[in-house]
Order: C-alpha cells, then structure tokens, then sequence
C-alpha cells in the first residue's frame, strides 16, 4: 500500500545567490524543513588535510541554536561523503572545499532537505561533478503502511524512517540511513518508493537550473 | 561543568551508589589488614610481590605494544613510530618520549573522567621520567617516540605496572636502550612496609591519621635499571623515616632485579618468535 | 620484494589480490574474521566485556551511578554510550579531544540502542521524579583494524548482559537510600543486535569484514544491523554508489552472520554465568 501525500505542498522550494560571499548558495525549502547552504571552492586548504591526488571536502552542518553536537557531526559525515563522490574532486588537488549548511527550520526529513540542498548550492557553484545527487525519505507507520514525504509529527510516530541517497546516472544508492526496525522486504519497498521520489526532485533540478539560466 | 560537546552526556548528577553502601572507619580497615596468620588479605606475606603477566604484541596497529597483568591490575602499553615533533620549530639534538597515562573511566572503584586529571597527568610525567635516562634519546633527535598506557583495571601499584609495561612496549617496539626499567611500588602505613600494595591497601598508605602523626605511612614508587644498578626516578607520598625509605629502596631494588629477569624472558621469547618465523619464509 | 610493492604501490597491491578473489590477509571477499568475545573481564566495573573481531579489540566497561530523572521523562533511567578512540588504538589517531570517526560511530552505536528497543529505559527507574539508575557504557578500542562498529555492538551487548544491579530501598520522604550489595537483579536486554561492515571498492566489489588497510583503500562502508529477524539499520554513509541487487545481498549475508553472532553472545555470557553460580 501506498499513501502519496499532496504533491504540491511537498514540492521543493529554492532560491539561488542569497548569500554573495560564497560561491555558490541556496536557500531549500522542503517539506516543513528549510536549510541554506553555501559552497566555497576551490580554497586554500590546512597543510594536515590536504590530499596531493584530490581536493578535500569539509562539510559543516550547523543546527537552528546551540552549538553542533555528536549527532550533527554524523550528518555532516554523511554529508561530506555524498559530496566527495558526487564531486569530480581529482580535478582540484592540493585545496579543499567547503560545504556548509545551516538548519532553519526543521519539519522531518531534514537529512533529505540538506543533501538537496548540498547538491543545488555544488551545482550553483559550478564546481566538477560526476553526477547530480538526490535525497528522498519515507516512513513506515504503526499499520505497516509506507508514506512518502512524512510529516515531523508522522515521523516521530512512525516504526520506522528510510532515508535514500540516489545519483543521477544509474539510479544506484549513494547513501542510506534509517531508524527503528523493520523487515527485509519493507525495506525494499521503501527503496522502491524513494527512488520514484528522487527522479521528481532530479526534475525539479533541472527545473531550476534551466529558470536560473534563462532567466539571465 | 561546561557540556562536552564532542561526547554524548549523561545527567547532570549522578553519583556512585557505592556511597550508600555500610563503610567502615580508618582504624577498622587498619585491623583488617592482616589475616590471623599474620598474611594478607589476598594470602601475601607483606614483603611478597604479586604474580605477574606480560603478554608482547598486543595492538597491531602499534610499532610496539604490551600488556601486563598484576593481579587484578591491567595495563595495556603501545608505542609508535618516531614522529616529528608536532608544533616545534627549533632543531632539538635529542629525541623525546611522549608519554600519556589515563585510567579507563571504568577502571576504578569510582568513574573517571574522560578528560585527563591531575593524577594521570602527574604519573604522566613520572612514566616519562623514568624511562627517559634508559632510552638512547640521541638515536632520534629532532623526533618524538609516543608512548600511551591505558589502565584497563586498576587494582593498586598501577603506575609501576605501566612503567615496566611501558619499557617491554619500547623493547617490543625496537626503541633502542641502554638498559631495561622496572618499577615496583612499596606501600608504608602504620610502621609496616607493604610490597606490591592492592588498591585496598594502597589507599589506606594514602591516609593522613591525624590521632597518630608519628607512625609513618605513604606510597614509594621506584624505577630501577637493574645492569647499571641505578634508579632512573623515585617518587614518594606521605611521610616515612629514612630508615623505612632506605630499606623499601633496598627491596624494591631487589625485587625490580627479579622482575627484569621476567621481561628479559618475555622479551627473548618475542625475538625467537620472529627469527624463527623469518627463518620459515 | 612484496614489502617494497606495496608500500609503493599500496591500491595496485591490492588490485592484483582482488584480481584473484582474494584478500591480502588470505581470506576470500565472502569470509569474516574470527571473533573473540570475553566476558566480565574488569571486576571493578558492574558489567565487561571485551570483544575481538580478526585483530580488532574492543573493550566496554558499565559503570552504574545514581542520578534524578529527567523532568521530562521522569519514569526513564539513562543509558549513556561513548565510544573512545584514544590513540593507543592506532597512529591515526592523536591526543586530544574525541576525532570525528569516534563522534560518528558513537551517534551510530546510541541510535541503535535506540531503534532496537533492546532496552527498556523504564527498568532503570527506582522512584519516580526522584531517583534512576545512570548507566556509562564506555567503550574503548585497544586495537583499531576495521568494522569497529561490529566489535562495538559485541563487547557492548555482552557487557549489558553481564550487568546486574543492587537493589536499592528507597525512602522519598527522607530521601534516604538503602542499598542491599546481595541482593543483585540482572539487567534485561530484549533483544541482542549485531552488525556486519562490508567495504565497497569500484561500486561492484564488495568485501565483507574489512580490515583497517581495506576500509582504507576502498571508496565506502555499509554497515548493517540485524536484530532477532529484523533489520535494525542499514547505514550507507556516502561513499561510492552501488546497485539494489548488491545491497540486499549484503543484508542476505549480514543476516546470516547474525545468527552465529548471536549464539557467540549466549555463550560468552552463558559461560561466565555459570562461573558465578559456582
């Protein structure tokens, strides 16, 4: 069984070139979640993390107060990994690149909201990359039932959360990370379901991209 | 206390339960000391040192690496390649020992803080003090040798265990010396001169009676290099008359010699491995 | 010769193992490594246990301290988890505050104690409002050489299992505390997870068990957890991408260690039980 969630209120919303400092930026707004993220890149890099065959890439994921804890940190580990595969990053040795991303507003799927987010401020900035990556959750209800796009308030209830990191090229899994328990076969379903999930977001990609160049 | 930010934290309170559990006072402890037949409460006579077990090869990952049990006590060693000293811009003609001894937090009656105290910085300094005079530091100037010693269980005298755990370490590790440590702990209280104290008996050596101030009590820790018959570092707490300090030294001596014959053993069992091993490949 | 290689060469030295199916240490990509798994080991804490997967070594030590509960929860004790990577371990590791690695595989470990439900946070409450067991499991790896969280979740079950608490008599109107030292009741633990690590090299090989060179070398790590007949997490942290086909098999061989995994808790902690009762 499948629940799909009103596709409007769900659709993506962003905006490029808020923040002028770095070299590329994004405010995303998915959901209830909304994060900016900002690129910088190609930099100098400290002489203990620079790498002599490919660039570095330093994630910094930062929370809506306080200051990041250990669960922040394996986000941004989560994060960094994404954006170093999804990078063409032997094109940039010996320097290093940042990817930071500030929470604000955080309605579920938060981890999806920012790896997006990461993508389209990577693509703003027009650094390499191999291919273009995408984020989808879904959840598993009390019933057993799977919805794409929860809620916060579904996703707290729920058995279970799935989280899938998609490429562009092949469709193959970049990333997972869940919660709770669940069977083998639920699993898949949810890997179904959010790979269907991150084909809209590829289009709403290329949505934005080409509004962005044709505009100019 | 300021919240550590890179560890997940427990409440802010908590406090051992073993506060609620039925103590008893300095000098009933005292009584306990001894057993009727005039041996200790593990079955030692006072001047008997624990058994003791050392294993070489420990982590894998290390150049060097020891573990050593005495009695409950255990102490894991492990020394690394020598590295540029980090953060240092002149030439130094010597090498130096880095040497960081921490309790595990789960190693003590009490918990222990995750950060290093004041203790564990203090045997930090001692572990280095005593094996520098043994190490060739002009082998490696301008480098650093680590040494880390973790203690797993602490059951008394576990900084003598971690300096002579230390120096298999640094044999195991191919660090070149001019002679083996070892290191024994004397405790002293009330007159009687304990070798080898428990944690039990080491706290009660720790203990300042005020109703007796001419009774002697406290801790020595001497490391000794046995071939040139020398002491490479001493350190001592408490108040204790010269004539007990001489004669724990004197013991101590005696036993550090015994226990170099045990390293030596454990030492030449790890070459022969090796060459034999070399010898089948 | 072989030395030099791969020192110079230390990915093509690798290549032309995985050329013939089989690893540099021997074992074929299919193969884990022995495990290893004491329990009780450190007598001053209230629950050990040390776990050794290949040459991967973890120890965990419990050490049990009475708190008030939270106003939020105030039926709940706590649970608190850390993973230590000192640098002992390893010489990738430097003094100083917890690394990155060690902050993420500590997120990792407590989120699945959380999603296992293998505890129940209520049975470490004493009095409500007023006083709750605080349980530290520390964890501290002696010997870094890959899926450490695996040899984590080992030492860490074992040493819950072999956690038994004294039973305190609680006074509220005094706030007096009573502690009976005889009489211990052991901690439950509603299910045992285990993982498995396989290492991902060129988005098709796939290597269960790494080792510290491997996981080095190779471009990703998928770590899954298995409890009972559930999936308790599947954690692909970035890395290279890999098919659907090739993850569920990785679940499929994760689940069937589990089983043998399982059984090695039981009896690690059967045996020293029964050490006890003697």
């Amino acid at each position: 069984m499948e629940m799909d969630s009103n596709t409007d209120c769900s659709m993506p919303i962003s905006n490029f070139g808020n923040l002028t400092r770095p070299d590329g930026s994004t405010i995303y707004s998915q959901g209830k979640s909304t994060v900016i993220a900002g690129v910088y890149g190609p930099i100098d890099v400290k002489p203990q993390k620079m790498l002599i065959d490919r660039g570095s890439v330093e994630t910094f994921f930062r929370p809506k107060s306080g200051l990041p804890g250990v669960g922040d940190r394996l986000y941004e580990t989560i994060i960094r990994n994404i954006c170093e595969t999804a990078l063409v990053s032997t094109l940039y040795p010996r320097s290093g690149i940042q990817v930071v991303i500030q929470e604000m507003q955080s309605g579920g799927e938060l981890i999806s909201c920012s790896v997006n987010a990461a993508c389209l401020a990577l693509l703003d900035s027009g650094i390499d990359m191999k291919f273009l990556i995408a984020a989808a959750t879904c959840c598993l209800d009390q019933e057993g039932y799977l919805i794409v796009d929860p809620t916060e308030l579904q996703q707290e209830k729920a058995k279970a959360t799935f989280v899938f990191v998609f490429e562009s090229s092949e469709g193959r899994i970049v990333a997972s990370h869940t919660t709770g328990t669940f069977k083998l076969e639920q699993y898949e379903q949810a890997l179904d379901l959010c790979k269907k999930g991150s084909a809209k977001i590829f289009e709403y990609y290329r949505k934005v991209i080409n509004g962005k160049y044709n505009k100019k | 206390m300021p919240v550590d930010l890179k560890r997940i934290n427990g409440p802010e309170n908590t406090v051992s339960y073993k506060l609620y559990t039925p103590s008893k006072t300095f000098k009933e402890e005292l009584k306990c000391l001894f057993k009727s037949n005039n041996k200790r409460q593990d079955g030692r006579n006072s001047l008997e040192h624990r058994k003791m077990f050392i294993k070489t090869g420990i982590v894998s990952q290390a150049k060097g690496s020891a573990y050593l049990e005495l009695g409950n006590t255990k102490v894991i060693v492990s020394v690394f390649d020598p590295r540029e000293i980090p953060n240092k811009t002149d030439y130094s003609q010597k090498g130096v020992l880095y040497c960081e001894f921490k309790y595990a937090t789960f190693s003590c009656p009490q918990r222990r803080n995750f950060q290093q105290d004041s203790e564990e910085k203090q045997n930090s300094i001692i572990l280095k003090q005593s094996l520098e005079p043994a190490v060739c530091l002009h082998e490696f100037p301008n480098f650093q040798v680590d040494i880390y010693a973790l203690i797993l269980e602490n059951d008394g005298s576990s900084l003598s265990a971690a300096v002579t755990c230390a120096c298999v370490a640094l044999a195991h590790a191919s660090v070149p010396m001019y002679d083996l440590v070892t290191a024994v702990t004397m405790g002293v209280v009330d007159n009687q001169i304990l070798m080898d104290p428990t944690l039990k008996e080491q706290q009660l050596c720790e203990v300042f009676d005020e109703t007796d101030t001419k009774s002697d009590h406290g801790i020595i820790v001497t490391s000794f290099m046995s071939t040139h018959q020398q002491i490479s570092q001493f350190y001592q707490t408490g108040n204790i008359n010269l004539e007990n300090i001489s004669k724990s030294i004197s013991i101590s001596t005696d036993a550090s010699g015994d226990i170099k014959l045990l390293i030596e053993k454990c030492i030449v069992n790890h070459v022969l491995k090796g060459a034999n091993k070399s010898n089948e490949e | 010769m072989a030395k030099q290689y791969k020192s110079l060469h230390p990915i093509k030295y690798f290549r032309d193992y995985l050329a013939h199916d089989i690893r540099p240490d021997g074992r074929e990509l299919t193969k884990y490594r022995p495990v290893i798994i004491n329990a009780n080991s450190v007598s001053t804490a209230e629950g050990s246990a040390i776990a050794k997967v290949g040459k991967t070594t973890v120890i965990c030590g419990i050490k049990a301290e009475l708190c008030q509960p939270k106003t939020e929860t105030p039926t709940q004790g706590f649970l608190i988890p850390n993973l230590e990577l000192p640098p002992l371990c390893s010489s990738k590791f430097k003094p100083g505050p917890p690394s990155d690695q060690a902050q993420v595989a500590t997120k990792v470990i407590a989120d699945i104690i959380e999603n296992s439900g293998c505890i129940n946070l209520q049975d470490l409450c004493i009095s409500t409002e007023k006083l709750a067991w605080c349980l530290y499991a520390d964890l501290v790896c002696l010997d870094h050489d890959g899926s450490i969280i695996d040899a984590c979740l080992l030492a860490l079950f074992t040493a819950l299992k072999t956690v038994s608490l004294p039973k305190v008599e609680y006074n509220a109107e005094l706030d007096s505390k009573n502690l009976q030292m005889d009489e211990r009741t052991p901690f439950k633990l509603y299910n045992v997870p285990v993982s498995t690590t396989f290492a991902i090299l060129d988005e098709t090989v796939l290597m269960i068990d790494p080792t510290a060179e491997e996981e080095n070398l190779c471009t990703g790590v998928v770590t899954i957890v298995i409890k009972d007949d559930e999936l308790c997490s599947v954690l692909k942290p970035g890395g290279s991408p890999i098919t659907e086909e090739k993850l569920v098999d990785c679940i499929k061989q994760s689940m069937e260690r589990a089983k043998l995994l399982g059984k090695l808790i039981d009896t690690a902690t059967q045996e020293t039980n029964d050490e006890i009762d003697k």
